[in-house]
């Protein structure tokens, strides 16, 4: 963390430098704010998902987003990004997203560094950013909201670039990254362990790296792309009984695959991508046996989206998620066919609509608001109105 | 008439209206710029983030009109989505913090002098917009 830091400061007075030297305006530094903000209405049938009140109807899903950046030179840009975000018993918090220094020295090699997005699969970079895409709840298999803090970004880097691989091979983008991964003490995947009394004060961290390809074919709009992170052995300080008993919770070093395409053509949007997250681990107490954490998670989606007018996106998607290391029944796997609407008001006003069929419980679900136990299936109507400038 | 005549000519048509629309937007760019046209594909990648420069290693910076006729053609024609769309590829970039949204200016005016004055910019404006001091790219 302390390294991060110094680089930020080292990019903050490369920057200052470069506006001092050659005595430049505030427009020549082209500094930029933009930001948006969504409200959201959940509504289900049956039990309470994403730790709101739901079958009651709920507005509590909040979002805003501002960010700040300045480009003092072409190929320099720096920027900070912060986020209130309110989910349930998720959040309420202002939290960073990000705040990097990028050097772009050409098309083929670029470098950002500081708190990063990482650029795995197909949406994680841009998962949180509502006003880019037409769904509500992006597929939760692969891309859980209620975890989204701790995938989304990390502390250290990444490089990327593009090569041309001429007329008839296309493209080959590229991204690897490298750094710290912090999962928070309220992040979604502690949800049970939190609500049967068992707590990461510190959360959970550890080292991680990955690599990403983009192939953008010769067919104009088809992109197949792959990525692979490995995460190294995670640690943390675990307590239970309100700090009477002290342990740790280990993990043991796990690949995440990752396979994805798209296609886009005038109106018509198709993607599709295959996930997997194996991880196993333990939890010890000093003078207890250990309970074995293992969790093999396999997801996939297929989603097509069609501009109906100028104005007006109409969606479908499927998405499924089983975990191989759960016991049969419904708590297994989550199957989740979702149809949406999306309306631009204009540049800036935009409304969406999305109906959720979900079968299994395997995700987003949690205990304490669900007393009396899971039923099979959900249905969840999900309104959402947002801003953005 | 026959069904396979009037598809022919009412693609013939379309093809002519979508021509036109082409024809009235041109894109300019500053005289530092040495590429004398541009590919399809190279004004996509420039003006959706996805590339700094043309296949020359002219390094370019695009210029956007902010709405209007000339925009919604240019969109259509080149890059192939609408304003809508085309705003929200470029917000994903923004809020990841992978790009800075292209400067927009409010009328073709104010991008000719823009583009005359910065070196590697590169816009659009409609043909029969006054443009002196920049130079017209063909588009291959």
């Amino acid at each position: 963390m302390r390294c991060i830091r110094l680089l930020l400061l080292l990019a903050c007075a490369l920057a200052l430098q470069a506006v001092s030297g050659s005595a430049q305006s505030l427009d020549d530094l082209n500094i930029q704010i933009h930001g948006y903000a969504t409200q959201s209405f959940l509504y289900t049938t049956q039990n309470n998902i994403l730790t709101t009140s739901s079958s009651n109807g709920s507005p509590a899903w909040t979002e805003a987003v501002v960010n700040i950046t300045a480009q003092p030179i072409p190929k320099l840009r720096v920027g900070v990004q912060g986020r209130y975000f309110l989910l349930g018993n998720f959040g309420n918090t202002i939290t960073l997203d990000w705040a990097a220094a990028d050097y772009k020295a050409n098309d083929r090699f670029g470098v950002r560094f500081g708190k990063v997005k990482t650029p795995s699969g197909l949406y994680n970079e841009i998962q949180d950013i509502d006003p880019s895409y037409m769904w509500s709840l992006l597929p939760q298999g692969i891309y859980p909201i209620n975890s989204r803090n701790s995938v989304l970004a990390h502390y250290g880097g990444v490089v990327y670039g593009t090569f041309n691989l001429g007329q008839k091979m296309g493209k080959l983008e590229y991204r690897g990254w490298g750094g710290e991964r912090v999962i928070g003490t309220d992040d979604g995947y502690f949800v049970d362990q939190r609500e049967s009394g068992l707590n990461l004060p510190n959360g959970l961290s550890g080292v991680t790296l990955g690599a990403a390809i983009h192939w953008r074919t010769p067919l104009p709009g088809l992109m197949i792309g792959a990525s692979d992170g490995k995460d190294q052995q995670w640690s943390s300080t675990l307590t239970a009984g309100g700090g009477a008993l002290t342990g740790a919770e280990t993990l043991k070093p796990f690949n995440l695959p990752d396979y994805f395409a798209r296609y886009e053509k005038d109106k018509l949007l198709l993607a599709g991508e295959w996930s997997r997250l194996p991880v196993s681990g333990a939890l010890t107490f000093t003078g207890l046996p250990a309970t074995p954490v293992k969790i093999d998670q396999r997801a996939w989606f297929g989603m097509a989206s069609y501009k109906v007018t100028d104005k007006f996106t109409f969606g479908v998607y499927d998405s499924q998620s089983v975990d191989h290391q759960s016991a049969l029944g419904a708590a297994r796997h989550s199957l989740d066919w979702a149809i949406s609407g999306r309306y631009d008001f204009n540049q800036f006003l935009y409304a969406k609509a999305e109906q959720h069929f979900i079968a299994g419980t395997e995700i987003g679900y949690d205990t304490a608001l669900n007393p009396h136990g899971l039923q099979p299936n959900t249905k969840l109507t999900i309104l959402k109105l947002g801003v953005s400038f | 008439m026959k069904k396979p005549t009037l598809v022919f000519l009412l693609a013939v048509v379309v093809s002519m209206l979508s021509a036109c629309a082409q024809a009235q937007t041109v894109v300019i760019a500053n005289p530092s710029v040495k590429a004398a046209d541009v590919s399809k594909g190279d004004l996509r990648d420039v003006f959706t983030g996805a590339s700094s420069s043309l296949k020359d290693g002219s390094h370019v910076v695009p210029v956007l009109l902010k709405q209007g006729g000339v925009h919604d053609e240019f969109l259509a024609a080149y890059i192939g989505k609408n304003d809508s769309t085309f705003r929200a590829s470029w917000r994903s970039l923004v809020f990841s913090g992978q790009a800075t949204m292209p400067k927009s200016l409010d009328s073709e005016a104010a991008v000719v002098e823009y583009v005359a004055h910065n070196a590697g910019a590169i816009g659009y404006i409609g043909k029969a917009t006054p443009h002196e001091g920049v130079k017209v790219l063909a588009v291959r």
